[in-house]
């Protein structure tokens, strides 16, 4: 019987319990929006698109701070050598965000009728702007529920002389977690300001503080999975962090390029921005070199395959097709259109999504005692949701070239009813894709909740890759062939970038598409598909280390060792 | 703080230097901000702006009331589903969003248009009277009208009160007048459409256009031409509600949505919103449609339905009457 070291590491598991069942729910709410595109009509007036999609983005945002949470408190002992601190507020902790999300989808519904609740000038019910539609009341919770958490992180956290670069990462996130949810929770007069604001909470938390919380928690369950020296992944946090707030604090302007504020954000946001994969270069290297600095084989797949998923599609979801949107003479193309789904969806759930199922594969079966568990439901859902995501990223993107062309530079007109027809093909893929995505969530959900608690037996001995020769595809990576998969990613980024800068030619202005469905036409799938052959080669490389003996290797040690202060 | 080597360690002193360039970028940033919404900007403020007695602010309140956002963009930000709403005033203006936004589900025909314009707020914010004018100024309710007046919208009916819908007006007038550093891009005026595509006056998919611009018809509904005259008054009757726009918010049948349903209403008991029940008779039945604030149904509200009164001569009005007792 494994041992968890802490008692309350025990507290996590109902947090990774429920962002499995809400992250189940936010599937199918994308599903049905989707669908809602293909056939508008679909629903129109009793179930609103608007309504819909707040519960998708406020759902998918709620899981994947839930599984942040749970990430946090299983660490917390082990980083801090202790119990955490006050499980009684733990555990209030997650009845109100049970509870602040079920009263949040409900009144959601209330926009069909236009109902905020108003009162002393603040919507205390809903207050419909995008990512923020939970009203003051919600946000209140949420807000003490932040708290909580930083109360609880930092005071079971040892004495501060004796934090590592890991433990001031954490400390940073759940503190400024808590003051940044702070800007978007004021109603404001001018249009401007009020998205300057808005942009705050959206920008510094996904660019900012959920950053900073990754990379910290991608280090230490690093440490904890490879054994990798804590202070050489220390040295990566600090870097990674500071590398993240040097280009994405001015960076943020990348959001103040057309909304009312001044043109001289053009110049600061685009090049400050431009930089904000160079934090993300940092972390991918490191995932490389943490994986490589033995030739352990992989202990727990299922977990590693998903904080590989991660950190690539950080560097692609969010570094790369972030960089191509984010200069002023792209951005003014795709601004406004589905070109901005594509990076968002594979941003959000490949990098923070993924942080969470990953943590998930690797508690529970330490926390519900499993040594051995089959690990093949994990490796499989986690190819679906995988492909399934770069095929959704795939559909908006390239519909959302056809709607830049189309609605922007010839300027067709909305009611023209010649947009949709345009974007039909893509619209239709959205959801075949997602269908793909589904199959795998739903099997990692089903895995993860039944772990250890089905009924045949849980053993099951793992598939021990023996043959002497791995062949190509399985040869160990070696750090000059993943440079080489990087650069050709860049090189299909840039081909998208060169697409959308295409935009501002005369030829193309004056309506011949040829170049940038060209450009796109090369750069979307090239990417996805140098993505999903590098992940592949990276774990087929993984998988094909050889087990050192007849018994399968424990990864079950205590975390203890792992950190050495 | 970790020092790879342990030894001759500038980690720390890098490490400060970061943090004090961070810092530095802060102070800029704040900086930068600071200006950015200075008055001496100019920039557009919605205190500044009105329609109908009613400020943008007001407006502000009821856009994310109703979640505009989760299916529009504003400035570009917010979802997909539905066109931007950034200059819809400034392209179609007020009277054409009154006639539209009580019944979304419908596109404004001329005519709903035109009895818009008899709003006194509407008329100074365009500045206009007739029809003609008011599309001369807005091409963009020119080109509604043209290629969809009558036809079905893909956005839902929302329960707008009058209110309401004056406060989006002033709020969408906001937008429109923000500066937002020439975005969208204007599309340029030598672009040639792609082939294979419509063109400019071609609807896809949707069968003909029905609602026709009238823009040089200023007091006869579109369809008065000379051979309505010997149709059965019925079937003229239900050409006139079409044309009208009347369909946008009435069904022929029972059903609610936005304004009673026609069905079986002729000549059966009506009960109204004083609490009084009165007979749907041919008076009644002119009324509602002349003066429609004299006698509401009960669980209506009031100052939705604008007065047809200029726009429906006699004729016209008998051929309406004879449509809707027949239903």
């Amino acid at each position: 019987m494994i041992q968890i070291d802490y008692h309350t590491q025990r507290l996590s598991l109902r947090f990774f319990l429920l962002m499995l069942i809400l992250f189940g729910f936010q599937v199918l709410f994308g599903l049905l929006i989707a669908v809602q595109h293909v056939d508008p009509r679909l629903l129109s007036g009793i179930l609103n698109f608007n309504i819909l999609r707040a519960e998708h983005t406020n759902l998918g945002i709620l899981w994947i701070l839930s599984g942040f949470i749970g990430t946090i408190l299983f660490v917390g002992p082990l980083l801090s050598r202790r119990e955490l601190a006050a499980p009684g507020l733990i555990r209030f902790l997650f009845w109100a965000l049970l509870a602040v999300t079920l009263w949040n989808v409900a009144t959601q519904s209330l926009a069909a009728q236009g109902i905020a609740g108003w009162w002393l000038g603040q919507p205390w019910l809903q207050e419909g702007l995008e990512y923020l539609e939970a009203g003051r009341a919600a946000d209140v919770v949420i807000f003490v529920g932040f708290a909580i958490l930083a109360w609880v992180v930092l005071r079971t956290f040892p004495a501060r002389r004796d934090w590592n670069e890991i433990h001031w990462g954490l400390a940073i996130g759940v503190t400024a977690l808590t003051f940044v949810w702070l800007f978007g929770v004021f109603f404001i007069e001018r249009l401007d300001l009020q998205e300057y604001f808005r942009w705050y909470v959206v920008h510094y938390w996904v660019e900012g503080v959920w950053e900073v919380i990754h990379i910290s928690l991608v280090g230490f369950l690093l440490v904890l999975m490879f054994k990798a020296d804590v202070k050489a992944v220390g040295y990566a946090v600090f870097w990674g962090v500071a590398l993240v707030w040097l280009s994405g604090l001015i960076g943020n302007a990348h959001h103040y390029f057309w909304i009312g504020t001044p043109e001289f954000w053009q110049f600061w946001g685009s090049l400050f921005s431009a930089l904000e994969p160079l934090p993300l270069v940092f972390c991918f290297w490191h995932i490389y070199l943490d994986a490589h600095q033995d030739r352990r084989p992989l202990a727990n797949a299922p977990a590693f395959y998903f904080i590989l998923g991660s950190v690539v599609l950080e560097q692609v979801g969010a570094g790369i097709l972030g960089f191509t949107m984010t200069f002023a003479l792209t951005n003014v193309w795709s601004h406004g259109t589905w070109v901005t789904p594509s990076h968002a969806h594979l941003a959000l759930f490949g990098t923070f999504g993924m942080l969470g199922i990953a943590a998930a594969y690797y508690a529970i079966p330490l926390l519900r005692g499993v040594k051995d568990f089959d690990q093949r439901l994990g490796r499989i859902a986690f190819w679906l949701v995988f492909a399934g995501m770069l095929g959704i990223a795939f559909a908006f993107a390239i519909g959302g070239t056809i709607q830049v062309f189309l609605y922007r530079a010839m300027g067709l007109s909305w009611f023209g009813g010649q947009i949709f027809p345009a974007m039909q093909f893509y619209k239709v893929l959205v959801p075949v894709f997602g269908l793909i995505f589904l199959a795998g969530a739903g099997l990692l959900i089903y895995d993860l909740l039944t772990l250890g608690l089905r009924a045949r037996n849980a053993s099951r001995p793992r598939a021990v890759f023996r043959a002497a020769d791995p062949g190509r595809w399985r040869r160990t990576l070696h750090g000059t062939e993943a440079g080489l998969w990087l650069a050709g990613m860049w090189i299909f980024g840039a081909f998208i970038t060169l697409g959308l800068l295409s935009f501002n030619l005369d030829a193309v202005a004056q309506g011949d598409p040829t170049i940038p469905y060209v450009l796109a036409g090369l750069g979307y799938p090239g990417l996805l598909l140098i993505t999903l052959l590098f992940v592949w080669r990276f774990l087929a490389s993984l998988e094909a280390r050889p087990a050192p003996g007849p018994a399968p290797a424990d990864f079950g040690q205590s975390a203890d060792q792992a950190v050495r202060a | 703080m970790s020092c790879l080597n342990g030894t001759d360690c500038r980690e720390t002193a890098k490490r400060r230097t970061a943090l004090a360039v961070l810092a530095l970028m802060l102070a800029i940033f704040l900086l930068l901000s600071a200006w950015s919404f200075l008055p001496s900007r100019g920039q557009t403020v919605p205190d500044d702006i009105q329609y109908g007695g009613t400020g943008a602010v007001e407006g502000k309140r009821v856009f994310q009331a109703y979640n505009c956002m989760g299916c529009h963009t504003i400035v570009g930000n917010g979802a997909y589903f539905g066109p931007d709403l950034t200059r819809i005033h400034a392209d179609a203006g007020a009277a054409w969003l009154a006639a539209f936004l009580p019944s979304a589900g419908g596109w404004p025909t001329s005519a709903a248009v035109r009895v818009q314009l008899q709003n006194p707020a509407a008329r100074e914010d365009a500045g206009t009277v007739g029809l003609a004018a008011y599309l001369q100024r807005y091409p963009g309710a020119a080109e509604r009208l043209d290629r969809r007046g009558g036809q079905h919208t893909l956005m839902p009916n929302l329960p707008l009160s009058a209110h309401e819908v004056t406060a989006l007006i002033a709020f969408l007038k906001y937008t429109s007048a923000l500066h937002t550093e020439g975005w969208p891009p204007k599309p340029r005026e030598d672009r040639r459409m792609p082939a294979g595509l419509a063109g400019h006056t071609q609807a896809v998919g949707n069968g003909a256009a029905s609602g026709q611009a009238a823009a040089t018809a200023p007091s006869v509904p579109a369809t008065a031409t000379a051979d309505a005259q010997a149709q059965d008054p019925v079937a003229r009757g239900r050409q006139l509600v079409s044309d009208l726009g009347c369909v946008a918010c009435h069904a022929s049948d029972q059903k609610r949505t936005v304004g009673p349903g026609w069905g079986g209403v002729a000549g059966h008991e009506v009960r109204l919103t004083d609490g009084t029940t009165v007979t749907a008779d041919e008076a009644y039945l002119v009324r509602s449609i002349r003066q429609p604030d004299a006698q509401i149904v009960a669980d209506y509200p009031p100052h939705v339905m604008p007065s047809y009164d200029a726009l429906i001569d006699e004729a016209d009005m008998k051929a309406i009457v004879a449509y809707l007792r027949s239903l």
